[in-house]
Parts: C-alpha cells; structure tokens; sequence
C-alpha cells in the first residue's frame, strides 16, 4: 500500500495568542491505519478540524492535499463531499429518530411531493449496515441500541455517504471490551475494502493493537517523522509525546499498610428499572489506611454505583452499613458523607464535578464553605490563600484564579475537580476513573499525588478500566461483575488473566 | 470602551431614556414627579429582589402578584377585625407571604416538580382566597398610622444625613472594590476607582434632587433600598448567596458537592413569599385599602425586571444591582408614557417589546463571547 491519499503540509493554525498548529506535516496513504498521538492540548483535534472544514481556508495556512489534488474547504459540507469523514468521540445522532433516519439525516429518497419514501429508506439502510457485517434493525429507535451500537450507526453514516478517510477520536472511552473488539473488526474491514483511518487515543495498548503507523504531535507540531508501529516501542511513542523519558508509568510507592478505616457491609442498591435486579448486590470491603485500594470490573459492573451508595447518592435506597474508624455513619446524602469525612472524586468531571461557568475559587471552595465562613460570610482572602495554595501544590495551569474552569485542559479540570476535595480533608477519597481522558503527563502528576496522600494517611479508593493502572497503583484490588463483588486480590495475585475472569463473572469470594 | 458599554449595557440604555424623557415632557425631571416615581418602583422593585433569587436557580414564581393581592387583603382585614397594626403586618408576612412560600418551594423541590407548574397553581389559589375573603369587593383601611407607611416621607433632614451616610459608605465601597491582584500585588484600578467615585456622588446629587427637593425620602423607598442592600450583600457575600450561584450552575454538581438543595430552594421561595407579601402591604397602605385583584400582573413586571437586568434564564448568572436597573427602566418606561399621555394599553405593548429586546442583547452577547 503506497497510493498516498492524504498530504497535509507545513499547517499553521493561529488562535489569539496561541500558535496551535506549527507546521504540521504527515501522509496518510490508502487502506492505513494511521494513529495520531499527543497529550490533550497538543493540537490532534485542532488538526482534524482544519483537514474536515470546521476551520475553513484562509483561517489557517499551509495545503492539503486529497489524491495530490490541492482542497481548500470552505465548510464541513465540503469535506464530507470530498469523503472525510469524523467519528466523535460524543457522538452527533439524534436518540429519538429511527436508525436510518439518523444514517440519511437530511438525505432521506423523497417522493414526488417531497415526502419521504420510507421503504427505500429502510432499505438504503440496512444495505449499508451490511457493509459493517451489524445486525442492527434500521427500524429501531437509536436511542434503545448500546453505545458500541449507536457508534456503529454513525459509522455506518459516514460510510452512507462514501467517505474515504475517516477519524475516529477517542472512539473507545465509552465502550466495553467486548464492543471495542467488535469495533476493531470493523475497521479491519472497512481498511481492507479501501478507507483510510485516522485513529485518535489516548489508550497506547489499542495503538499497539489497531495501527500501521503512527505520527506523534506535542504542542502543536509533529514531532519525528511518521513511524511503523512494528518498528517502535510504546515507551519510545510516549517519550516524544511528553518530551522526556517516563521511565515509570505508575510511580508506585508502598507503605506499610495502616489501621482499618472505611469499612461496609452488605451494601446493596436496587434497580429502579428491574425489581429483580440489583446495580449493587450485597457488596462488603474495608480500607485501610496507607494503602490504595483499586475497584474493578467492565463498564456496567456497578463499581460507579457502589461508590455512589457509599456517598450517598441512592439516599434510603441504599442498604447496608458503612463504619469509618469503627464508628457506624448514617449517610443518607452527599452532604451526609463529606460531614464524615469522604470524598469523591466523580467519574464525569463536566456533568458532575465542576461548575463549567464559574471560576476556580468558586469551584475548589463548593464543598467546603464552611471553612471559609464565620457565621453566614465568606472569607474571599481565606477562600483565595487557600485557592492559590492548591493550584501551586498540583501545578494546575491557569492564567488566573478567576478563569472559568470550562477554559482549562482535561488534565487541568480534573486537578481542580481534585484538588476541590482535597481541601476538604477527608479521611477517605475515592476517585472514579481520576485519569480517564488525561494526558499521560498529568496522569503521572495524578499518581504521584495519590502516594502523597496514602503517604499523609488518607484512605484512597480508585476505580478504574484501565487495568496497567489498576494493576500499577493498588495494593488491592476488588472485582465487581454484574453488581456484585467477585474478587479480591492482593497486588501480587493480581494479572491482567486472573482480573478478567472474575470481571466476567467467575466468581472468586463467597 | 467596547467592554464597558457592553457590561453596562442596561445602565446606559437607562441613562438615554431619562434624558430622552427630559426632553419630550417638561414635568420629568420634577423632584414631586421622580419622587413618585421612585416609589412607585419600589412595589416592583421588592418582589424583584426576590424573583432574582429565583430566577438565579433556574426557576420563576408566578405567584407572586396573587401573594401582593392576598397580603393586601390580609392585613387591611386583620386590621379590620381589631388586631395591631404591627402584629397583622407580621401575621400577614409570615402567614400569607412565608407560608405560600413555602409551599412553592417545598413541593417544586421536594417532589421534583418544575415551579411554573406549583407557582401557577399557588397564583390562582391564592387570588380565590383573596376574592373568597373579600366576598370580591375592595375593603377600606380604618388604622390611619398604617397608611404612613406607604404615603409618608423620613423629613427632609434626616433624609439628607441619611443620604450623606449612604455617600460616605458608597465612596468606601468603591475604594474597597476598585483592588485588584496582579501577579500578587495590590494594583488599584483607576478607571473603576474614578468611574465609582463619579457614580457615588451623581447618585448623592440626584438623590439630593429628587427628594430634598420635594418632602424627603419616601419611607417605602427607605425599605426597599434596606431590602436591596440586605439582598446584594448575600447574593455576594454569604454561603447562602454562593450556594445560589452553585446550584444554578449545576444543580447536580452542588448536590454532590454537599448543598441540601431542597433546603437553599425552599428558603429562596420563601424570601420571594416574604418580600411579595411586604409589597402588597405596601401597596395596601398606599391605597387606603385592599381590592381583592391587586397585585394582578405584577409578576410579569418582576420577571421582566430581572430579564432586563441581565439575570439568565439558565439560572446561575445575575445580580441584584442589575435588577435594580432593570426595575427603574420598567417604571421610568410606565411614567414616561403616561405623562406622554400614552394610553396603558399601547404601554404593555411597548414594554413587551422592550422584554424581547432586552433578552435579544443578552442572548447576541453571549453567543459573540462564546
């Protein structure tokens, strides 16, 4: 394969202030899968919105070239006629319509009266749904299908209209590993039959597993040539991406392991939906203090939801007693929890974690008020000493302390949305996937903190997919699978064959 | 300059309308004629505090002219049946104002219920107990010290110590707010220190104006700068005031942040209950009497005050101060065309155009900022 189908020459991209693009350059030939790596801020998703349109012409320079034609796209429309294609990472479909309304949006076969001929319709769909070997009812509500599903109908989309590049960024954050698999089957097909692939993550084990090639960006430019991912090491793709050596991915400190803390017993939670079912079944564990205790398990195994209840989201729902040093909590809200000292660190830092429009001294002093009040007042010094502290202790980036928390990287909201609990002073701090969309260098930071903080006697409980990092920072791990707990495991039992299987269901405990 | 007209958008559109109106009609700029119209704002003016509050949560109040009507009802006949002034006011406060209150908050929070429907059900129950207390006829006022309190003035040299107060402790403001950090320095900001200077004695100057020169400070004006200075000092300064801000934000996000929600809701719909309630005493003193349909609209003059101030709809963006203008332009708007000799019908027409308009510029602003 050497046909060269896409050049993108010396692009400069230029936002006030900020050069975000410096003379990128890389190929993408026909039927490659090329990776495109970088930490967030790095330019890969300014990059993919100058070659699909979103930045028309004369906003940035430089040329691209489609099968050595020079294109100048004035809008997305343009790209996608010229076959680009983008998978986004939230996806762009409209749960309430019909899957083949949302594959032919706007392009329905219409009748003589402009009505839409919906037989053919259904048919068009399911033709190209066949392409992607889915059994997938194009009848169907797309809202009813999983999310694995629903990201085959939107590739089914851009394939509906015969593209022949196609970006996926980070296509896998929200999928489970049994849809990632299916994923990549697909575009093993979808190369074999010609389409050229741009593949965004920040999962290097998928690069190693999906890619040709790959090129690597860091602050705006393409650092190296484009390299086969046969000839390289994953440690030699993330030294470019950071520009120095991570001789250690989990920098994983072990203390000698302390009193008992945290510790619950038959914590069940009922499904709203599914009076037979429970999202947390008869779950019991105890922390300790100097160690990390990890949870877990495949999307959908309840670990999120166990957390939940230990926080007291499910309010009264929840069943079970909680014990923090020995003396039994009555945590009926969140509100209940961080009086007892617990914290949590939420999974969905924009929906859940932060206050998008507010600046960082609002957002980092939420839970903690009290703190910073005599009677009804808020000390604003105090509230700022504090603020400024926090942001020089976790090297959060920000021009100012009056930025809106929506201007900063992942990396850095993530730190705020931490450091937020952290002034807090909890006893226990659980951390629902801390790293997940982070760049590798801020991932470390993440780490290195949480040895800090089992260091200073802080109980740490953390989720996570990922199993390297479950892997790298626990001193235990629990397995959940269908809501109940399966196993437990001490850091020296635990590899990534014996996890899977109680994740799957094997059932280790009982 | 562009950022400066754009932030203070409202206030100057406020400033061209009064010198608009100096012009077309020569009673405008009267002090008896401002005077009016200061306390007539204020009735407006209260609720709108409240319904800011609301409105920072991502709610609305419907209810709040009905509470105005029920509460001028209430206290006219508690008066009536031989009780205290003070204690029927009290009773009217907390019983008509905080109860209603109450209830909007209580039921929209606690059973999820979005609050147009509970206050829209609140409006209409309350004006039914208003025309079924009433029989549907208006009821006089026979305490004669009551209707001071809507009609009578602070006399004309208290009022100018009280200015001279308010001037001295706005200069202080100024100074306190005009500090700003730069690279962890103090640097003072000029512009602001001179503009707020500026601002401070004109405000004195004007109010000198309007007031000495006619009889003092009307004594309903006095209460709604103590309940709009009250306001502004929680919205800014206490937990209470922040937990809004975070709540409208994200009301999820200050749940798992630890804010009882229901409760912070429930107080800020009582607050409105209290201060509607307040308003329609007022209004009760001022009329010498309650008719049952009191009150009737007022909440659409509320909201509209808040909108024009640059509360958003979303919840989480707004203040007091910018609802302070909002309410004076919606009553210089009501005086300016009935000196016009405007008829009031044509006037609703032209303050709906003047609701949609305001929302245009904040809805075109944001989206240049965004």
């Amino acid at each position: 394969m050497s046909e060269k189908i896409l050049e993108m020459k010396n692009i400069i991209k230029d936002f006030p202030g900020v050069r975000a693009l410096d003379k990128v350059n890389f190929t993408l030939e026909k039927g490659e899968i090329l990776a495109l790596v970088g930490e967030n801020g790095a330019g890969k998703s300014t990059l993919m919105k100058v070659l699909s349109g979103v930045w028309p012409y004369p906003s940035y320079e430089g040329d691209i070239y489609l099968r050595d034609q020079l294109v100048r796209f004035a809008n997305t429309r343009e790209a996608e006629e010229a076959g680009i294609g983008i998978i986004h990472q939230e996806l762009n479909l409209l749960p309430d319509l019909s899957v083949a309304e949302n594959i032919y949006l706007d392009r329905q076969p219409l009748g003589k009266f402009g009505g839409i001929k919906w037989r053919e319709l259904y048919q068009q769909a399911e033709k190209v749904l066949a392409r992607l070997n889915m059994d997938i009812n194009p009848r169907m509500q797309l809202g009813d299908l999983t999310v694995g599903k629903q990201q085959m109908v939107e590739i089914a989309k851009a394939l509906s209209l015969n593209t022949k590049i196609l970006v996926f960024d980070e296509p896998t954050s929200a999928l489970t590993e049994s849809e990632i698999k299916e994923l990549f089957i697909v575009i093993n097909e979808l190369r074999a039959s010609g389409v050229s692939i741009i593949y965004i993550s920040h999962k290097m084990e998928e690069i190693e597993e999906i890619a040709d090639s790959v090129v690597v960006l860091r602050d705006g430019a393409t650092i190296g040539d484009k390299i086969k991912i046969s000839e390289v090491t994953l440690d030699e793709i993330i030294a470019r991406m950071v520009g120095r050596d991570i001789n250690d991915l989990f920098p994983k400190q072990e203390f000698k392991r302390g009193a008992k803390t945290l510790e619950v017993k038959n914590i069940t939670v009922p499904d709203p939906f599914n009076p037979d079912k429970n999202l947390v079944d008869d779950v019991s564990f105890t922390a300790y203090k100097g160690e990390i205790l990890g949870i877990s398990g495949l999307m959908g195994a309840g670990r999120t939801e166990l957390v939940n209840a230990i926080f007291g989201v499910y309010g009264k729902k929840r069943t079970g007693e909680i014990f923090l040093n020995g003396n039994q909590l009555a945590i009926n809200s969140p509100a209940d929890a961080i009086e007892s000292g617990i914290a949590l660190v939420t999974e969905d830092r924009k929906e859940l974690g932060l206050l998008l429009d507010k600046n960082l001294i609002m957002n980092m002093t939420l839970p903690s008020l009290k703190k910073f009040s005599s009677s009804f007042t808020i000390d604003k010094n105090a509230e700022k000493e504090t603020s400024e502290n926090y942001v020089k202790q976790l090297n959060i980036k920000t021009p100012s302390l009056d930025v809106f928390v929506e201007k900063l990287s992942g990396g850095n909201q993530q730190k705020v949305v931490i450091g937020k609990w952290l002034i807090t002073n909890s006893d226990v701090l659980i951390l629902d996937e801390p790293t997940r969309g982070i760049d590798v260098g801020a991932k470390v930071e993440v780490y290195r903190l949480m040895n800090q903080l089992v260091e200073e006697g802080v109980t740490v409980i953390m989720i996570s997919s990922e199993l390297p990092e479950i892997m790298g920072m626990s001193d235990r791990i629990i397995v959940m699978s269908e809501g109940e707990k399966t196993a437990e495991l001490t850091r020296q039992e635990a590899d990534q064959e014996t996890i899977m299987k109680y994740a799957t269901g094997n059932k280790g405990v009982e | 300059m562009k950022k400066f007209i754009k932030n203070n958008g409202t206030f100057i559109a406020l400033i061209f309308l009064i010198i608009i109106l100096s012009f077309l009609s020569s009673s405008f700029l009267s002090s008896r004629n401002l005077t009016n119209l200061v306390r007539q704002i204020t009735i407006n003016g209260i609720i709108a505090v409240g319904m800011t509050m609301v409105i920072l949560l991502a709610g609305i109040d419907l209810s709040v002219g009905s509470i105005v009507g029920l509460a001028a009802v209430s206290v006219t006949l508690l008066m009536q049946a031989g009780f205290g002034m003070w204690l029927a006011i009290l009773i009217t406060l907390v019983g008509v104002g905080g109860v209603l209150g109450f209830f909007n908050g209580f039921m929209s929070s606690k059973f999820d219920i979005h609050p147009f429907i509970i206050t829209l059900g609140v409006m209409t129950i309350a004006r039914g107990l208003s025309l079924v207390l009433t029989q549907g006829v208006s009821v006089p006022v026979t305490n004669t010290t009551f209707a001071d309190i809507g009609s009578g003035y602070i006399a004309k040299l208290p009022s100018l110590i009280v200015l001279l107060v308010a001037l001295i402790l706005g200069i202080i403001a100024v100074f306190k707010t005009s500090v700003e950090y730069k690279n962890g320095e103090k640097v003072r900001n000029k512009a602001r220190l001179t503009g707020g200077i500026i601002l401070s004695i004109a405000g004195f100057l004007a109010g000198v104006f309007i007031f000495i020169g006619y009889q003092g400070i009307p004594i309903p004006v006095a209460i709604f700068a103590v309940i709009v200075m009250a306001g502004v000092y929680t919205l800014r300064k206490t937990r209470f005031g922040r937990k809004l801000y975070a709540i409208g934000g994200n009301e999820k996000v200050a749940w798992l942040s630890g804010i009882n929600i229901l409760r912070s809701k429930t107080m800020v719909f009582v607050i409105t209950g209290i201060l509607s309630a307040a308003s329609g005493i007022l209004l009760a003193s001022r009329l010498n009497g309650a008719s049952p349909n009191l009150g009737d609209g007022f909440e659409l003059d509320a909201i509209a005050s808040v909108i024009i101030g640059g509360t958003s709809f979303m919840g989480g963006v707004g203040t007091i101060t910018g609802t302070v203008i909002g309410a004076i332009i919606i009553g210089v708007i009501n005086n300016g065309m009935s000196l016009l000799g405007i008829n009031t019908f044509y006037q609703m027409i032209v303050k709906g155009f003047i609701i949609i308009l305001a929302v245009m510029i904040d809805v075109l602003n944001r989206r240049e900022s965004a």
